[in-house]
């Protein structure tokens, strides 16, 4: 009965040539999408690869010099784009994607104001989850704002109580409906989509991304239902479906387009983040204080790098103003990071009523665009970064400070920079992500079951 | 067969019908005159369990409605002054929808065409639109949809309003030919002539009561009409 429900209804969005109009401006947007996302991408990481060897053979073939001259210039870290980005940017638009690793001081963020650029930016960057999130509901809403509307109009209601079909069974053969129909647009285009972020990957990288496409896929599935569910839900609570039209937009812009900007910024001011000044302000007051207090305790002198101190102790002075100062910045981005995290979870927690929060966060989590992705990343170069400062004091400590006054008269040569292993950054496994964005996988699953809920408790009862 | 027993129908604390004692048995063709308001749909909607009974009980076919609100509709076939169908299927997608859902299986298309035809139903207007039909035409389909089911009982409100005499008759015909099959119909209207032409039996309501019943050969056309208007004027 439900199967037969859903086939008639079905036919009517053929008929009336909706699934025609509204399904094909989405998939043609969504081409569209996945075309800018994949030819951004596939420029971007050719050239972050070849800028990335071209950086290290400038490193590994630089003259003879004096090592913490060469560690000044430093070397560049470039971050691989994870292939979904092409599905799901994210942050990816909004944050750096090299990291200088020089002496003395970790790179610092590009800031962004919070985990989303909602609204008008978000509009700039046409991508697919953007269609999917925003549009997907309005797809939604189009096939399904009559369902039950327009048969009470019609009569067929009536009839069909009549006859004894119960609201329930109507419900679910709509929903199933409306499920299919969807099906039927986004199912090629899932498929489009899998084929073109899978193609040219390694083998390894092509299981994973395969592995985390299904689990996007599955969240995405999640979120339209839910509005399959509250749409059926307005239908049927309105007498006419002008008047379930009107309600269901009203949702629409209310949670997909005003509310994640509200929440955003709510987010932003109950778990404020320092703009990029008042960071590195706040931890270069902290730094210096600490620096002071470990020459003192290690040399005995309140002054850095001063006369003080004679040239046959500066490299082990590298080595301990250097250690101190990690433990002090390690401190401060695990704070702005815990406040990147605390607003990503009111957000989270915010889709119970607005989904498409749960969603985007889960969206671009496993997509890898997300700010714990930057994160590892960032944590990377940092890890690389240190490598080469710890070598380089170690150098200068055997090498240099034997050397008394003569200290910078050092120069080391190719052996030393070849001792800094090129930056081999690998992208973290679906199974290193996953455990972070099941919180949000499983906020969308309790708003489906609201939504579910709320449907049947909807449903017209009375002809 | 139809019956209630002493039933109440009440909207809001506002009485609706009143001790309503009615019976309609096999092969009878049962017509309620009555003016607007006085109770005839609610009658019917009773009958399909769409308004709950205050007191008293319905019965369809022998079971009652507020138990099996599911099982009583399966033995009963509703045609309302307009049958609600699909405008976008056309007639023959509309009764194969109506009769799958009513029966639980697909009917084949040529016992479906059957079905329409009998119904009064051309074959080529069978597969247009609805949205092209006329009032009978929608009616045509109502009476297939019931045929399908092999309704036991019909219910019909208002049936012939609005048909022109010709399709008027026919659709006497066909109801005359579902009783003579052991068919119980309940039909309301406000059209004596049609009422006395079709019914084996006639009720007259009034403000929720059923006030005379009668035996539609035992009672002239003039008869009736002065007891109807008796009836209409005592009320005022
Ligand atoms: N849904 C409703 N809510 C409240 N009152 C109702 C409702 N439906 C009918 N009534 C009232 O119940 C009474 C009987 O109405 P009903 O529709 O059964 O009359 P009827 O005999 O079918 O009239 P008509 O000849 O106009 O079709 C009327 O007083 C009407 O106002
Ligand atoms: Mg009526």
């Amino acid at each position: 009965m439900i199967g037969l429900i859903a086939r008639r209804e079905l036919l009517e969005f053929i008929r009336d040539r909706r699934l025609f109009w509204a399904g094909g401006i989405i998939l043609l947007l969504l081409a569209i999408a996945l075309l800018v996302g994949w030819q951004q991408q596939r420029t971007l990481n050719a050239e972050r690869a070849a800028a990335q060897q071209l950086d290290y053979d400038d490193w590994v073939s630089q003259a003879e010099r004096h090592p913490h001259d060469a560690a000044h210039q430093g070397m560049h870290v470039f971050k691989p784009e994870a292939p979904l980005a092409v599905v799901d940017p994210g942050i990816t638009p909004y944050v750096g994607s090299t990291q200088w690793l020089q002496a003395h001081r970790q790179a610092d963020l590009k800031f962004v104001p919070a985990q989303d650029a909602t609204g008008l930016q978000r509009f700039g960057n046409l991508s697919v989850a953007w269609v999917l999130q925003v549009l997907g509901p309005l797809l939604v809403i189009v096939l399904g704002f009559n369902a039950f509307a327009a048969e009470r109009e019609q009569g067929t209601l009536r009839q069909l109580m009549s006859i004894g079909v119960t609201p329930q069974r109507l419900l679910l053969g709509k929903a199933l409906a409306l499920s299919v129909a969807l099906a039927l647009l986004l199912v090629p285009a899932a498929v489009v989509i899998a084929f073109v972020s899978l193609s040219g990957l390694e083998a390894g990288l092509q299981y994973d991304t395969l592995m985390r496409l299904l689990v996007l896929f599955a969240g995405y599935a999640i979120y339209l239902s839910i509005f399959i569910f509250l749409t059926l839900a307005v239908s049927g609570r309105t007498s006419t479906s002008r008047i379930a039209l009107m309600a269901l937009m009203a949702v629409w812009i209310t949670g997909v387009i005003l509310a994640p900007r509200a929440i955003s910024d709510l987010a932003d001011r109950w778990y404020p983040t320092p703009s990029r000044v008042e960071f590195n302000n706040s931890m270069d007051q902290e730094l210096s204080k600490t620096y002071a207090d470990a020459w003192q305790a290690s040399f005995g002198v309140s002054t850095r790098w001063g006369a003080d101190l004679p040239l046959n102790r500066w490299g082990e002075a590298l080595q301990v103003d250097d250690q101190a100062g990690y433990l002090v910045a390690d401190r401060h981005f695990a704070e702005l990071w815990g406040a990147f995290d605390k607003q990503r979870q009111l957000q989270e927690w915010s889709g119970l009523v607005f989904p498409v929060l749960a969603l985007r966060s889960f969206s671009m989590g496993i997509a890898g665009s997300d700010f714990s992705a930057h994160r590892d990343f960032s944590l990377a170069a940092e890890q690389q970064r240190r490598l080469m400062q710890d070598l380089i004091s170690h150098d200068l400590i055997h090498h240099a400070d034997v050397l008394d006054h003569q200290h910078f008269t050092y120069k080391a040569d190719s052996t030393l920079w070849k001792q800094i292993p090129p930056f081999d950054y690998r992208l973290p496994t679906m199974e290193a992500v996953l455990p972070a964005n099941i919180r949000s996988l499983g906020i969308l699953s309790l708003a489906l079951l609201v939504s579910f809920v709320l449907a049947l408790a909807s449903v017209p009862r009375r002809a | 067969m139809l019956e209630t027993h002493d039933l109440c129908v009440e909207y809001d604390g506002a009485v609706a019908l009143q001790s309503l004692n009615i019976r309609v048995d096999p092969g009878e063709i049962y017509c309620l005159l009555g003016a607007n308001g006085a109770g005839k749909t609610t009658l019917i909607n009773a009958f399909l369990g769409f308004v709950e009974p205050a007191t008293g009980s319905v019965h369809v076919n022998g079971l009652d409605v507020s138990r099996y609100p599911l099982e009583s509709k399966q033995g009963a076939a509703y045609i309302p002054e307009q049958v609600m169908l699909y405008s976008v299927l056309s007639g023959i997608e509309n009764l194969d929808y109506f009769a799958a859902l009513a029966t639980g299986r697909r009917l084949p298309k040529a016992r479906l065409m059957a079905l329409l035809v009998q119904a009064g139903l051309s074959e080529e207007a069978a597969s247009r639109r609805i949205s092209t039909y006329s009032k009978g035409m929608r009616q045509k389909v109502g009476i297939a949809i019931a045929l399908a089911k092999g309704a036991k009982a019909l219910l019909l409100d208002e049936p012939t309003s609005g048909l022109d005499p010709s399709a008027a008759n026919e659709f006497s015909l066909l109801l005359r030919q579902a009783a003579s099959r052991g068919v119980a119909i309940l039909t309301t209207t406000h059209d004596l002539f049609h009422a006395k032409q079709t019914g084996t039996r006639i009720g007259i309501m009034r403000k929720g009561h059923l006030l005379v019943e009668f035996d539609s050969v035992a009672v002239s056309h003039e008869e009736l009409e002065a007891a109807y208007l008796e009836h209409m004027r005592v009320m005022q």
